[in-house]
């Protein structure tokens, strides 16, 4: 299939994605039939406000959080050129839960607000996992990339967890924080999410080549004039801060970072100038599939989208660990 | 000689206080507890078993009160004064400090406290009733129980007649609400929560003859009595009345206003919102607890507008 097709296809099912997200609610007075014209025509009712102001913001978080998820997976891999590696699998999304929930227990340690509380989580968590396993000089060893990403990841989401123990209604935030529950997005979340989002796709397409660069290993690159190093660096940044963003917006939505790039790649290739939009639409499609089933599962209550995405991640975990051998 | 008799009656007294007191049977939610005959030594894990101490004058030596004093309100600590030690939050209550209170008689809550319900009973008896999720009834009922536990049986009985008759007062106060649906809400600025017709709030506000569009759970979880609500269910649900309790100053719901589908609901456009103490309502429940609620009741229907 030409690529070109390809992309059509992707871009087809995440606007059928986004528009079951859209069409499927409690209100009986929206539906699949009728939805993309109270999207488009401001009829003056309630069906349009909540289509439009309280349905299109959680839509489109949850496809610009499945974009920043997507592409920050996606960064991982090619820096640790580990196919197991993604945000959740090296404790980066752990990390950015903690700076939130120490934002939320103790409001006099906040810096700036819980974003920048999320973000500086997750690079401090990317760091010590990253230095556990041998720095970013290149002898990146992948078993203990994992198991240090495991131990970042038990560490914080330990204290994370802690918060549940405390006051009630503390414990209850943070519960359903933790459970990425989105049903109450708003329009203001989303212009961080946006640029970040974008600057994450730009960073992405610019870091596109070097990426294509390591995965020729270490080598090959010094040859090449690519000092490894600074890549790595650069692409560990870019994938603390575009998983930071998303968890202070939703909170810790596990998987999508390790899902998409392996789906991408068996669709598209290796070649990442390809892959960074296919993994972009990719994550957008899957959380939004995942929005959709979160609202089928109890309706007309929701189920939190964290969970609907660890039921579909952890199981392709399991088959990525198992395939890991000929995949690495 | 008087020795005689006088000896006799000593060593009847000495029996009496030698012979094992008169323990009771207990059945509770987790089984069937023998407790000593009037404990005096009482540790109360959930607010609601303060409510039922406090209705036949009896103090707790230890009370899970998540480790805020001012949490035991003055409708208790005027009965029960201030002399309790906290054994931490209700959640995960320190079995270390029970221990160390020497109890004979430890209330707990069924769901919250089923997993260390070992542990408890191996420091003192241990009774449990569901006070989390039960309804208004699982309240009185278990006020009763408790009140026989610790030997005040019959002036629970007593207060339990005293409490329908103010209660049926409150009722005829508020008058016949048949044609009303009401809604308990807690709004802790993150999300809204709605207590379903299944929790203790949503069967209270039955009791008085309010309807509930919510639909009914078919079980007892707490998920299922107190429901996280997105404002699009909310105005589905779309109650008369709101009676909501805020856990934060920047209530959701107050960002909501201006919002067409909240606006729309029938009790933001009747302007039948009514603020309630989030702590008394959410976390209190009992006998001294739902009179306080009722009362409430009461000056939100003089408010109402029709």
């Amino acid at each position: 299939m030409p690529l070109t097709l390809r992309f059509v296809f992707l871009t087809a099912a995440v606007l059928a994605c986004a528009l079951l997200s859209l069409a499927i609610g409690p209100r009986s007075d929206v539906s699949l039939a009728n939805v993309v014209q109270l999207l488009l025509v401001d009829d003056g009712s309630l069906a349009r406000s909540a289509v439009v102001d309280l349905r299109l913001p959680r839509t489109l978080v949850a496809g610009l959080i499945g974009i920043n998820l997507a592409l920050a997976g996606l960064a991982l891999q090619a820096v640790t050129r580990n196919p197991l590696a993604s945000e959740s699998v090296l404790g980066i999304n752990q990390g950015a839960a903690l700076g939130v929930a120490i934002g939320l227990v103790v409001p006099a340690l906040v810096v700036v607000n819980p974003g920048v509380m999320a973000i500086l989580g997750a690079i401090l968590a990317g760091m010590v996992t990253l230095g556990i396993a041998g720095g970013l000089g290149g002898r990146l060893d992948s078993m203990r990339l994992v198991l240090a990403g495991v131990t970042v990841g038990a560490f914080s989401f330990a204290l994370v967890r802690f918060t549940f123990t405390l006051e009630d209604n503390l414990a209850r935030t943070m519960l359903t924080w933790t459970a990425a529950d989105i049903s109450a997005a708003r329009l203001d979340q989303l212009l961080p999410l946006v640029g970040w989002a974008l600057c994450g796709l730009v960073a992405s397409m610019a870091m596109a080549h070097s990426f294509n660069i390591l995965a020729l290993g270490d080598g090959a690159s010094h040859g090449l004039g690519v000092d490894p190093r600074r890549r790595r660096f650069a692409g560990a940044m870019l994938a603390a801060i575009l998983t930071g963003a998303s968890v202070a917006a939703a909170g810790p939505v596990m998987f999508v970072g390790l899902v998409m790039p392996h789906l991408c790649r068996l669709w598209f290739g290796p070649d990442h100038r390809v892959l960074v939009p296919a993994v972009a639409l990719g994550g957008a499609g899957l959380v939004l599939a995942a929005d959709v089933i979160s609202k089928l599962v109890r309706f007309p209550y929701e189920t939190p989208l964290g969970i609907i995405c660890a039921l579909i991640g952890a199981p392709y975990f399991l088959y990525a660990t198992l395939r890991a051998r000929s995949m690495a | 000689m008087f020795i005689k008799p006088l000896f006799a009656a000593l060593a009847g007294a000495l029996m009496l206080a030698t012979m094992p007191a008169q323990a009771i049977d207990i059945t509770h939610d987790l089984g069937t507890t023998t407790v000593p005959d009037a404990p005096q030594r009482i540790v109360v894990l959930e607010y609601s078993f303060v409510d039922s101490l406090a209705a036949v004058g009896v103090a707790p030596v230890g009370i899970a009160d998540d480790d805020r004093r001012e949490s035991i309100i003055p409708t208790y600590t005027a009965v029960i004064g201030d002399d309790w030690t906290s054994v931490g939050t209700r959640k995960s209550p320190s079995l270390e400090v029970i221990a160390s209170l020497q109890p004979d008689l430890i209330i707990a809550d069924t769901s919250r406290h089923e997993a260390i319900y070992g542990a408890l009973s191996e420091i003192a008896p241990t009774i449990a009733f569901d006070s989390l999720t039960g309804t208004y009834q699982t309240a009185m009922d278990a006020a009763q129980t408790i009140a026989d536990a610790i030997g005040k049986g019959p002036e629970m009985a007593e207060r339990l007649k005293t409490h329908a008759a103010t209660m049926e007062a409150f009722k005829a106060e508020i008058g016949d609400v048949s044609g009303w649906s009401a809604q308990f809400i807690i709004d802790n600025g993150e999300a809204i929560f709605l207590h379903s017709p299944v929790s203790y709030n949503g069967s209270l506000l039955n009791w008085f003859g309010f309807t509930n569009n919510m639909p009914t759970p078919d079980g007892h979880s707490y998920e299922e009595a107190i429901v996280q609500t997105s404002l699009e269910q909310l105005s589905e649900i779309n109650p008369q009345i709101i009676i909501r309790g805020k856990y934060a100053d920047n209530a959701l719901t107050d960002s909501w206003i201006g919002q067409p589908v909240y606006d729309a609901i029938a009790a933001v456009k009747a302007g039948n919102v009514f603020d309630v103490t989030a702590h008394e309502w959410s976390r209190l429940r009992g006998v001294l607890a739902s009179e306080k609620s009722a009362a409430d009741l009461v000056e939100i229907v003089k408010k109402l507008k029709r």
